[in-house]
Protein backbone atom coordinates (compact mmCIF):
# COMPACT_ATOMS: atom_id res chain seq x y z
CA UNK A 1 0.00 0.00 0.00
CA UNK A 2 1.33 3.45 -0.87
CA UNK A 3 1.95 5.53 2.26
CA UNK A 4 -0.20 8.60 2.66
CA UNK A 5 -0.35 11.47 5.11
CA UNK A 6 1.59 14.67 5.76
CA UNK A 7 4.99 12.99 6.10
CA UNK A 8 4.56 10.98 2.91
CA UNK A 9 3.37 14.09 1.09
CA UNK A 10 6.33 16.12 2.36
CA UNK A 11 8.78 13.44 1.21
CA UNK A 12 7.05 13.00 -2.14
CA UNK A 13 7.13 16.73 -2.82
CA UNK A 14 10.73 17.20 -1.71
CA UNK A 15 9.83 19.22 1.37
CA UNK A 16 11.38 16.62 3.65
CA UNK A 17 14.34 14.43 2.72
CA UNK A 18 13.45 10.79 2.25
CA UNK A 19 16.23 9.23 4.29
CA UNK A 20 16.11 8.50 8.00
CA UNK A 21 19.47 8.18 9.75
CA UNK A 22 20.11 6.06 12.81
CA UNK A 23 23.09 6.36 15.14
CA UNK A 24 23.37 2.74 16.13
CA UNK A 25 25.99 3.61 18.76
CA UNK A 26 28.47 6.32 19.73
CA UNK A 27 31.52 4.29 20.68
CA UNK A 28 34.23 3.58 18.14
CA UNK A 29 37.57 1.85 17.85
CA UNK A 30 38.97 5.07 16.32
CA UNK A 31 39.13 8.66 17.58
CA UNK A 32 39.22 10.77 14.41
CA UNK A 33 40.33 14.38 14.73
CA UNK A 34 37.15 15.81 13.16
CA UNK A 35 34.65 13.37 14.65
CA UNK A 36 31.23 14.95 15.15
CA UNK A 37 30.38 12.82 18.13
CA UNK A 38 33.71 12.65 19.96
CA UNK A 39 33.53 8.92 19.40
CA UNK A 40 36.35 6.80 20.70
CA UNK A 41 36.87 3.51 22.53
CA UNK A 42 36.20 5.43 25.78
CA UNK A 43 32.90 6.97 24.69
CA UNK A 44 29.92 6.40 26.92
CA UNK A 45 28.00 3.36 25.64
CA UNK A 46 24.85 4.90 24.22
CA UNK A 47 23.24 2.72 21.57
CA UNK A 48 19.95 1.84 19.97
CA UNK A 49 18.70 -1.70 20.33
CA UNK A 50 18.15 -3.97 17.36
CA UNK A 51 14.41 -3.86 18.05
CA UNK A 52 14.40 -0.07 18.04
CA UNK A 53 16.31 0.05 14.78
CA UNK A 54 13.97 -2.37 13.09
CA UNK A 55 10.95 -0.47 14.41
CA UNK A 56 12.36 2.75 12.98
CA UNK A 57 12.80 1.03 9.62
CA UNK A 58 9.28 -0.39 9.60
CA UNK A 59 7.67 2.84 10.68
CA UNK A 60 9.79 4.92 8.30
CA UNK A 61 8.48 2.86 5.40
CA UNK A 62 4.90 3.15 6.62
CA UNK A 63 5.20 6.93 6.98
CA UNK A 64 6.53 7.35 3.45
CA UNK A 65 10.26 7.72 3.92
CA UNK A 66 12.30 6.21 1.12
CA UNK A 67 15.67 5.23 2.56
CA UNK A 68 17.71 4.55 5.66
CA UNK A 69 21.23 5.36 6.82
CA UNK A 70 23.06 3.83 9.74
CA UNK A 71 26.10 5.43 11.32
CA UNK A 72 27.95 5.66 14.64
CA UNK A 73 30.42 5.39 16.35
CA UNK A 74 31.50 2.28 14.57
CA UNK A 75 28.37 0.19 13.93
CA UNK A 76 30.30 -3.04 13.44
CA UNK A 77 31.31 -2.99 17.10
CA UNK A 78 27.76 -4.23 17.72
CA UNK A 79 27.77 -8.00 17.13
CA UNK A 80 24.09 -8.11 16.23
CA UNK A 81 24.35 -5.35 13.67
CA UNK A 82 24.53 -7.37 10.39
CA UNK A 83 21.33 -9.27 11.22
CA UNK A 84 19.55 -6.01 12.06
CA UNK A 85 20.80 -4.39 8.85
CA UNK A 86 19.53 -7.28 6.75
CA UNK A 87 16.11 -7.04 8.40
CA UNK A 88 15.99 -3.27 7.96
CA UNK A 89 16.91 -3.53 4.29
CA UNK A 90 13.79 -5.61 3.77
CA UNK A 91 11.91 -2.42 4.55
CA UNK A 92 13.92 0.30 2.76
CA UNK A 93 17.24 0.69 0.91
CA UNK A 94 20.03 1.32 3.36
CA UNK A 95 23.52 2.80 3.48
CA UNK A 96 25.73 1.71 6.37
CA UNK A 97 28.71 3.83 7.37
CA UNK A 98 31.81 2.08 8.68
CA UNK A 99 35.49 2.76 9.07
CA UNK A 100 36.19 -0.75 7.68
CA UNK A 101 39.05 -1.32 10.07
CA UNK A 102 37.46 -4.27 11.84
CA UNK A 103 36.99 -6.52 8.83
CA UNK A 104 39.03 -9.56 9.67
CA UNK A 105 38.03 -13.03 10.74
CA UNK A 106 34.41 -13.30 11.93
CA UNK A 107 33.70 -9.62 11.37
CA UNK A 108 34.68 -9.87 7.71
CA UNK A 109 32.42 -12.88 7.33
CA UNK A 110 29.56 -10.98 8.96
CA UNK A 111 30.17 -7.97 6.73
CA UNK A 112 30.16 -10.00 3.55
CA UNK A 113 26.69 -11.25 4.46
CA UNK A 114 25.57 -7.74 3.59
CA UNK A 115 25.89 -8.43 -0.13
CA UNK A 116 22.35 -7.30 -0.85
CA UNK A 117 20.91 -5.15 -3.63
CA UNK A 118 19.50 -2.63 -1.17
CA UNK A 119 22.56 -2.29 1.09
CA UNK A 120 25.66 -0.18 0.52
CA UNK A 121 28.62 0.12 2.87
CA UNK A 122 30.05 3.62 2.97
CA UNK A 123 33.68 3.57 4.03
CA UNK A 124 35.73 6.58 5.04
CA UNK A 125 39.00 7.33 3.26
CA UNK A 126 40.38 10.84 3.36
CA UNK A 127 43.62 10.76 1.37
CA UNK A 128 45.60 8.70 -1.10
CA UNK A 129 48.58 9.25 1.21
CA UNK A 130 48.55 6.82 4.08
CA UNK A 131 50.28 9.17 6.52
CA UNK A 132 47.89 12.03 5.75
CA UNK A 133 44.87 9.79 6.03
CA UNK A 134 46.11 8.17 9.22
CA UNK A 135 46.94 11.49 10.85
CA UNK A 136 43.23 12.26 11.03
CA UNK A 137 41.85 8.75 11.33
CA UNK A 138 44.41 6.75 13.27
CA UNK A 139 47.33 4.42 12.76
CA UNK A 140 47.02 1.80 10.01
CA UNK A 141 43.61 3.09 8.94
CA UNK A 142 44.66 3.53 5.32
CA UNK A 143 46.12 0.05 5.02
CA UNK A 144 43.08 -1.60 6.55
CA UNK A 145 40.68 0.25 4.27
CA UNK A 146 42.50 -0.47 1.04
CA UNK A 147 42.69 -4.10 2.09
CA UNK A 148 39.02 -4.35 3.06
CA UNK A 149 37.41 -2.67 0.07
CA UNK A 150 38.47 -5.26 -2.55
CA UNK A 151 37.54 -8.11 -0.21
CA UNK A 152 34.06 -6.68 0.32
CA UNK A 153 33.56 -5.98 -3.36
CA UNK A 154 34.73 -9.48 -4.26
CA UNK A 155 32.06 -10.81 -1.93
CA UNK A 156 29.41 -8.80 -3.77
CA UNK A 157 29.04 -5.99 -1.25
CA UNK A 158 28.34 -2.57 -2.73
CA UNK A 159 30.97 -0.15 -1.44
CA UNK A 160 30.87 3.63 -1.43
CA UNK A 161 33.77 5.78 -0.32
CA UNK A 162 33.31 8.98 1.69
CA UNK A 163 36.07 11.53 1.86
CA UNK A 164 35.96 14.27 4.44
CA UNK A 165 38.24 17.17 3.63
CA UNK A 166 39.34 20.45 5.12
CA UNK A 167 40.11 21.75 1.62
CA UNK A 168 38.02 22.70 -1.40
CA UNK A 169 35.66 19.93 -2.51
CA UNK A 170 36.85 20.16 -6.11
CA UNK A 171 40.55 20.46 -5.29
CA UNK A 172 42.96 18.93 -7.83
CA UNK A 173 44.81 17.53 -4.83
CA UNK A 174 41.95 15.05 -4.53
CA UNK A 175 42.57 13.62 -8.01
CA UNK A 176 45.05 10.93 -6.86
CA UNK A 177 42.52 9.84 -4.27
CA UNK A 178 39.79 9.66 -6.90
CA UNK A 179 42.12 7.47 -8.98
CA UNK A 180 42.84 5.23 -5.99
CA UNK A 181 39.12 4.85 -5.35
CA UNK A 182 38.51 4.00 -8.99
CA UNK A 183 41.34 1.47 -8.90
CA UNK A 184 39.51 -0.35 -6.13
CA UNK A 185 36.50 -0.69 -8.44
CA UNK A 186 34.34 1.92 -6.79
CA UNK A 187 32.44 4.02 -9.36
CA UNK A 188 32.92 7.79 -9.28
CA UNK A 189 29.25 8.22 -8.41
CA UNK A 190 29.87 6.20 -5.27
CA UNK A 191 32.72 8.45 -4.10
CA UNK A 192 31.36 11.19 -1.86
CA UNK A 193 33.49 14.22 -1.02
CA UNK A 194 32.27 16.49 1.75
CA UNK A 195 33.61 19.18 4.04
CA UNK A 196 34.46 18.86 7.70
CA UNK A 197 31.55 20.38 9.59
CA UNK A 198 32.57 22.51 12.54
CA UNK A 199 30.70 20.63 15.21
CA UNK A 200 31.80 18.14 17.83
CA UNK A 201 35.53 17.49 18.05
CA UNK A 202 36.10 19.50 14.86
CA UNK A 203 34.69 22.56 16.62
CA UNK A 204 36.95 22.03 19.62
CA UNK A 205 39.91 22.05 17.21
CA UNK A 206 38.67 24.93 15.03
CA UNK A 207 38.30 22.73 11.95
CA UNK A 208 35.77 22.78 9.13
CA UNK A 209 32.90 24.89 7.87
CA UNK A 210 30.46 26.60 10.16
CA UNK A 211 26.89 25.54 9.49
CA UNK A 212 23.52 26.48 10.88
CA UNK A 213 20.45 24.30 10.84
CA UNK A 214 19.32 25.42 7.42
CA UNK A 215 22.76 24.55 6.01
CA UNK A 216 22.55 20.96 7.17
CA UNK A 217 20.51 18.42 5.23
CA UNK A 218 17.38 18.00 7.27
CA UNK A 219 17.29 14.22 7.27
CA UNK A 220 15.51 12.89 10.32
CA UNK A 221 18.16 11.37 12.58
CA UNK A 222 17.51 8.98 15.42
CA UNK A 223 19.94 8.25 18.25
CA UNK A 224 19.83 6.96 21.79
CA UNK A 225 19.73 10.63 22.86
CA UNK A 226 16.66 11.54 20.81
CA UNK A 227 15.68 12.66 17.32
CA UNK A 228 17.61 15.40 15.54
CA UNK A 229 17.57 17.66 12.50
CA UNK A 230 20.13 15.99 10.27
CA UNK A 231 22.88 13.46 10.74
CA UNK A 232 25.12 16.32 11.84
CA UNK A 233 22.72 17.01 14.70
CA UNK A 234 23.59 14.70 17.61
CA UNK A 235 27.11 16.00 18.00
CA UNK A 236 29.11 15.96 21.21
CA UNK A 237 31.48 18.68 22.38
CA UNK A 238 33.64 18.44 25.49
CA UNK A 239 31.58 15.46 26.55
CA UNK A 240 28.31 17.34 26.32
CA UNK A 241 25.60 16.56 23.78
CA UNK A 242 24.73 19.48 21.48
CA UNK A 243 21.00 20.06 21.75
CA UNK A 244 20.58 22.92 19.30
CA UNK A 245 19.34 20.54 16.59
CA UNK A 246 17.40 18.29 18.95
CA UNK A 247 13.82 17.79 17.77
CA UNK A 248 12.38 15.39 20.35
CA UNK A 249 13.59 12.97 22.98
CA UNK A 250 10.84 10.65 21.78
CA UNK A 251 12.12 8.41 18.99
CA UNK A 252 9.23 5.94 18.70
CA UNK A 253 6.60 6.07 17.40
CA UNK A 254 8.57 7.64 14.57
CA UNK A 255 5.63 9.84 13.67
CA UNK A 256 6.39 12.01 16.73
CA UNK A 257 9.87 13.17 15.66
CA UNK A 258 8.90 13.13 11.97
CA UNK A 259 6.05 15.53 12.68
CA UNK A 260 8.37 17.74 14.73
CA UNK A 261 10.85 17.81 11.84
CA UNK A 262 8.11 18.73 9.38
CA UNK A 263 7.04 21.57 11.66
CA UNK A 264 10.62 22.81 11.94
CA UNK A 265 11.09 22.60 8.17
CA UNK A 266 8.03 24.73 7.60
CA UNK A 267 9.43 27.37 9.94
CA UNK A 268 12.89 27.85 8.45
CA UNK A 269 14.03 29.87 5.44
CA UNK A 270 16.09 28.19 2.70
CA UNK A 271 19.73 27.55 3.52
CA UNK A 272 23.00 27.29 1.72
CA UNK A 273 23.48 23.54 2.03
CA UNK A 274 24.05 23.15 -1.70
CA UNK A 275 26.84 25.72 -1.62
CA UNK A 276 28.57 24.18 1.40
CA UNK A 277 28.26 20.67 0.01
CA UNK A 278 27.36 19.16 3.37
CA UNK A 279 25.90 15.69 2.89
CA UNK B 1 23.10 25.46 42.02
CA UNK B 2 20.83 23.53 39.72
CA UNK B 3 21.30 19.81 39.38
CA UNK B 4 20.44 20.19 35.70
CA UNK B 5 22.49 21.56 32.88
CA UNK B 6 20.08 24.40 32.17
CA UNK B 7 19.89 25.27 28.48
CA UNK B 8 20.36 28.76 27.13
CA UNK B 9 19.92 30.39 23.73
CA UNK B 10 23.15 28.86 22.43
CA UNK B 11 22.05 25.27 22.92
CA UNK B 12 18.27 25.43 23.13
CA UNK B 13 16.66 23.01 20.69
CA UNK B 14 15.64 24.64 17.45
CA UNK B 15 11.94 23.94 17.94
CA UNK B 16 11.87 25.86 21.23
CA UNK B 17 14.27 28.70 20.39
CA UNK B 18 11.39 31.17 20.49
CA UNK B 19 11.23 30.82 24.27
CA UNK B 20 14.80 32.10 24.48
CA UNK B 21 14.46 34.94 21.98
CA UNK B 22 13.87 37.61 24.62
CA UNK B 23 16.72 36.48 26.86
CA UNK B 24 16.79 34.14 29.85
CA UNK B 25 13.35 32.53 30.09
CA UNK B 26 13.97 31.33 33.65
CA UNK B 27 15.08 28.00 35.00
CA UNK B 28 11.76 26.16 34.58
CA UNK B 29 11.65 26.71 30.82
CA UNK B 30 15.41 26.20 30.57
CA UNK B 31 14.96 22.83 32.26
CA UNK B 32 11.87 21.74 30.33
CA UNK B 33 13.59 22.61 27.04
CA UNK B 34 15.81 19.54 27.31
CA UNK B 35 12.71 17.54 26.35
CA UNK B 36 11.50 19.92 23.68
CA UNK B 37 8.35 18.05 22.73
CA UNK B 38 7.16 18.39 26.35
CA UNK B 39 7.78 22.12 26.70
CA UNK B 40 4.79 23.58 24.87
CA UNK B 41 2.27 21.05 26.25
CA UNK B 42 3.56 21.53 29.81
CA UNK B 43 3.43 25.31 29.57
CA UNK B 44 0.07 24.97 27.90
CA UNK B 45 -1.17 23.45 31.16
CA UNK B 46 0.83 25.51 33.63
CA UNK B 47 0.09 28.85 31.98
CA UNK B 48 -3.70 28.83 32.40
CA UNK B 49 -3.52 26.86 35.64
CA UNK B 50 -1.41 29.55 37.29
CA UNK B 51 -2.79 32.50 35.33
CA UNK B 52 -5.63 34.72 36.48
CA UNK B 53 -8.34 32.49 35.01
CA UNK B 54 -11.93 32.96 36.08
CA UNK B 55 -11.18 33.38 39.77
CA UNK B 56 -8.62 36.18 39.51
CA UNK B 57 -5.05 36.65 40.58
CA UNK B 58 -5.67 37.14 44.32
CA UNK B 59 -7.15 33.71 44.93
CA UNK B 60 -4.78 32.12 42.41
CA UNK B 61 -1.86 33.40 44.45
CA UNK B 62 -3.50 32.02 47.58
CA UNK B 63 -3.32 28.60 45.96
CA UNK B 64 0.19 28.96 44.53
CA UNK B 65 1.96 30.49 47.50
CA UNK B 66 0.15 28.43 50.13
CA UNK B 67 0.79 25.19 48.24
CA UNK B 68 4.44 26.09 47.74
CA UNK B 69 4.84 26.77 51.45
CA UNK B 70 3.18 23.48 52.37
CA UNK B 71 5.42 21.66 49.92
CA UNK B 72 8.54 23.49 51.09
CA UNK B 73 9.58 24.73 47.67
CA UNK B 74 11.92 27.65 48.25
CA UNK B 75 12.12 28.51 44.54
CA UNK B 76 8.34 28.84 44.23
CA UNK B 77 7.96 30.58 47.60
CA UNK B 78 10.43 33.25 46.55
CA UNK B 79 8.97 33.68 43.07
CA UNK B 80 5.37 33.87 44.25
CA UNK B 81 6.07 36.03 47.25
CA UNK B 82 7.11 38.61 44.68
CA UNK B 83 4.11 37.92 42.45
CA UNK B 84 1.69 37.99 45.39
CA UNK B 85 2.95 41.39 46.49
CA UNK B 86 2.74 42.61 42.91
CA UNK B 87 -0.92 41.63 42.58
CA UNK B 88 -1.85 43.38 45.80
CA UNK B 89 -1.60 40.93 48.67
CA UNK B 90 -0.35 42.55 51.84
CA UNK B 91 2.83 41.54 53.59
CA UNK B 92 0.68 40.16 56.43
CA UNK B 93 -1.28 38.02 53.97
CA UNK B 94 1.90 36.77 52.35
CA UNK B 95 3.33 35.86 55.73
CA UNK B 96 0.10 34.08 56.58
CA UNK B 97 0.19 32.07 53.36
CA UNK B 98 3.84 31.21 54.00
CA UNK B 99 2.90 29.88 57.44
CA UNK B 100 4.79 32.61 59.29
CA UNK B 101 1.70 34.16 60.88
CA UNK B 102 -1.70 32.80 61.98
CA UNK B 103 -4.11 32.39 59.06
CA UNK B 104 -7.05 33.68 61.11
CA UNK B 105 -5.32 37.02 61.69
CA UNK B 106 -4.15 37.46 58.14
CA UNK B 107 -7.46 36.42 56.57
CA UNK B 108 -10.50 37.49 58.58
CA UNK B 109 -12.93 36.94 55.69
CA UNK B 110 -14.73 33.56 55.98
CA UNK B 111 -14.64 33.01 52.20
CA UNK B 112 -10.85 33.40 52.17
CA UNK B 113 -10.42 31.02 55.10
CA UNK B 114 -12.74 28.44 53.55
CA UNK B 115 -10.72 28.52 50.36
CA UNK B 116 -7.44 28.21 52.25
CA UNK B 117 -8.77 25.24 54.21
CA UNK B 118 -9.62 23.57 50.88
CA UNK B 119 -6.10 24.33 49.58
CA UNK B 120 -4.59 22.94 52.78
CA UNK B 121 -6.71 19.82 52.40
CA UNK B 122 -5.30 19.25 48.93
CA UNK B 123 -1.67 20.30 49.28
CA UNK B 124 -0.95 19.74 52.95
CA UNK B 125 -2.32 16.26 53.47
CA UNK B 126 -2.75 12.87 51.89
CA UNK B 127 -5.95 10.85 51.60
CA UNK B 128 -9.50 12.21 51.58
CA UNK B 129 -10.28 15.87 52.14
CA UNK B 130 -12.67 15.96 55.16
CA UNK B 131 -16.36 16.57 54.54
CA UNK B 132 -16.48 19.60 56.81
CA UNK B 133 -13.74 21.25 54.75
CA UNK B 134 -15.71 20.55 51.57
CA UNK B 135 -18.99 21.70 53.06
CA UNK B 136 -17.48 24.96 54.29
CA UNK B 137 -15.78 25.57 50.98
CA UNK B 138 -19.03 24.95 49.08
CA UNK B 139 -20.88 27.30 51.38
CA UNK B 140 -18.71 30.14 50.09
CA UNK B 141 -17.62 29.05 46.60
CA UNK B 142 -19.10 27.49 43.49
CA UNK B 143 -18.08 24.06 42.30
CA UNK B 144 -16.32 25.43 39.24
CA UNK B 145 -14.31 27.83 41.39
CA UNK B 146 -13.15 24.93 43.56
CA UNK B 147 -12.32 22.91 40.47
CA UNK B 148 -10.22 25.76 39.12
CA UNK B 149 -8.39 26.34 42.40
CA UNK B 150 -7.73 22.59 42.62
CA UNK B 151 -6.19 22.61 39.15
CA UNK B 152 -3.94 25.45 40.30
CA UNK B 153 -2.94 23.51 43.40
CA UNK B 154 -2.11 20.46 41.28
CA UNK B 155 -0.04 22.42 38.77
CA UNK B 156 1.77 24.15 41.62
CA UNK B 157 2.56 20.85 43.32
CA UNK B 158 4.10 19.63 40.07
CA UNK B 159 6.25 22.76 39.85
CA UNK B 160 7.12 22.53 43.55
CA UNK B 161 8.49 19.04 43.21
CA UNK B 162 10.15 19.78 39.85
CA UNK B 163 11.92 22.91 41.12
CA UNK B 164 12.87 21.33 44.44
CA UNK B 165 14.11 18.03 43.03
CA UNK B 166 16.28 19.72 40.42
CA UNK B 167 17.34 22.49 42.81
CA UNK B 168 16.34 25.25 40.42
CA UNK B 169 17.87 28.57 41.48
CA UNK B 170 15.93 31.70 42.40
CA UNK B 171 17.16 34.65 40.37
CA UNK B 172 19.50 37.11 42.05
CA UNK B 173 17.12 39.95 41.19
CA UNK B 174 14.20 38.30 42.99
CA UNK B 175 16.29 37.49 46.04
CA UNK B 176 17.65 41.04 46.19
CA UNK B 177 14.18 42.50 45.94
CA UNK B 178 12.73 40.26 48.63
CA UNK B 179 15.72 40.90 50.84
CA UNK B 180 15.21 44.65 50.49
CA UNK B 181 11.57 44.21 51.50
CA UNK B 182 12.43 41.94 54.40
CA UNK B 183 10.55 39.10 52.72
CA UNK B 184 13.37 36.81 51.62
Amino acid sequence: MTPSGPIADAVAHGVMPGRVWLYSNYHCNLACSYCLTESSPRSERRELTADQMLAVAEQAKALGFTGLGVTGGEPFLLPWLPDAILAMAEQLPLVLLTNATLFSGDRLERATRLAHPDIALQISLDSHLSDVNDMARGDDNFAKVVEAVPLLRAAGVRVRIATTTAGPLESPFLQPLRELVASMGVPADDHLVRPIVRRGRADERGMGVRAEARDIPSELTISADGAFWGSFGPTVRNGRLDTDLLLTRTILPLEVPATALLGALQGLPPGQDARLGIR
Amino acid sequence: MSRLDLLDASNAPMTVQAYFAEGDPGPIIAALASVPEMLAPTLGFIGPALGAGAIGTRWKEFAILRTSALQGCSYCIHAHTAVSLDVGLTEAEVRGLRGEAPIEEAFPAPADRALLAWIDGLAGATGPVPNDVWDTARAHHSEHRLVEISITVGATMFLNRFATAFQLPTSDDTLARLDAQGMA
